[in-house]
């Protein structure tokens, strides 16, 4: 919004020059930047395990351009912390588990399909909302790059959608789990998207991204129809704030070790080219 | 940053006998969940000429759409559409995919 929207960058924390890769203090911009680029990159591995065995071809055809869509998203926010200071191979590459930014509630592998389609509301839906604030802001590289994830996103959010209203009127068990699904994601994830401490303040203050309210309130204008479908009512969750880690910017917990090796690549660190 | 590769189409290879050759909603007996059958249709350019690009199931029209878009992603597309199976009329053949709908 303004001119010199490029130096728009905490001060506190920044990998030096003389020893850029992994943060080891990442300051607040940052830690915004992991969070976002780590549950995109966790989100793509959760829909990866969906390519086979969805309930039919297309979505699972759907499924992988989603994942695929989210692999590149993160990959795109990686880069953002060069800007910073970091290496972002280094941060995709050598992080173990318990430095991860992630939403808890890609934690473990979705359990049923019925978790899958909960996760493409309660959690792609906030990934979308967090990053439509941060496009708003005054990071020159969110207002460039942005924009065209959210334009691939309007497709999840259809997917997200139907997929939950269908479940949702079927009723039944199907209906049932769906519910279950995302009350369980709803409370960390609430406490993902909307961080009630200093760090995410200090974003909005250099950043200009959206404060907590209006960011609630647009999540809400997003999902709040699509979970009245199963009865949940969004201003009645608590956000799960219980064991916050300021540092990581989410509750406590990590993503699985094999998912963690999936995003590091281990498997094929020897076939990567650069 | 969809996923490349997976193009090339997918209309020819599907077995006709799988669905209801006059398309319209079919109950699938596991999950009692309607799906239909949507023809493709997309033009590369703006002026060229649409072309019939594939089909898709799909249980309605948003999901259809977003199938579509992700299923045929292989050319970036200046315009794509899908129709109901069950709408397009056949005009001069009483054996193709659409003559159910006559």
């Amino acid at each position: 919004m303004t001119a010199g929207r490029e130096s728009a960058r905490p001060g506190n924390g920044i990998g030096s020059a003389e020893a850029p890769g992994v943060p080891s203090e990442p300051g607040p911009l940052a830690r915004h930047i992991l969070s976002l680029a780590d549950t995109k990159r966790l989100l793509g591995i959760r829909y990866s395990d969906w390519l086979l065995g969805s309930p039919s071809l297309e979505t699972g055809i759907a499924a992988s351009s989603m994942a695929q869509d989210e692999w590149g998203h993160a990959r795109l926010l990686y880069s953002m912390l060069k800007r910073l200071g970091f290496d972002p191979v280094a941060v995709e590459q050598d992080r173990p588990a318990d430095r991860y930014y992630s939403a808890p509630a890609l934690d473990a592998p979705f359990p049923d399909w019925a978790a899958f389609v909960a996760a493409t509301v309660v959690v792609d839906g906030a990934l979308a909302v967090a990053l439509e604030s941060f496009s708003h802001g005054n990071f020159a590289l969110a207002r460039s790059r942005v924009p065209k994830m959210l334009a691939e996103e309007e497709y999840h959010r259809q997917f997200g959608a139907a997929w939950f209203a269908r479940l949702a009127g079927a009723g039944g068990e199907g209906a049932e789990h769906l519910e279950r699904a995302a009350r369980a994601m709803l409370p960390a994830t609430l406490a993902w998207l909307l961080p009630d401490d200093s760090a995410y303040e200090a974003v909005v203050a250099e950043c200009d991204i959206w404060e907590a309210d209006r960011v609630g309130e647009r999540y809400r204008d997003r999902v709040g129809a699509a979970l009245g479908g199963v009865g949940i009512r969004l201003e009645e969750i608590r956000p799960a704030r219980e064991g916050w880690d300021s540092e990581r910017r989410r509750g406590p917990g990590a993503p699985g070790k094999e998912a963690v090796e999936r995003a590091r690549g281990d498997r094929n660190r020897a076939l990567f080219v650069e | 940053m969809s996923g490349s590769g997976r193009g090339g189409g997918r209309g020819g290879g599907r077995i006709e006998g799988a669905v209801d050759a006059g398309g319209g909603a079919e109950r699938t007996a596991r999950t009692g969940l309607h799906e239909g059958i949507y023809e493709v249709f997309a033009r590369k350019r703006r002026g060229d000429a649409l072309r019939h690009i594939g089909y898709i199931d799909a249980p309605g029209d948003e999901l259809a759409r977003v199938y579509a878009w992700k299923t045929y992603d292989e050319e970036n597309w200046f315009e794509m559409c899908v129709v109901p199976r069950s709408a397009i009329l056949p005009v001069n053949r009483s054996d193709g995919p659409w003559a159910g709908n006559r």
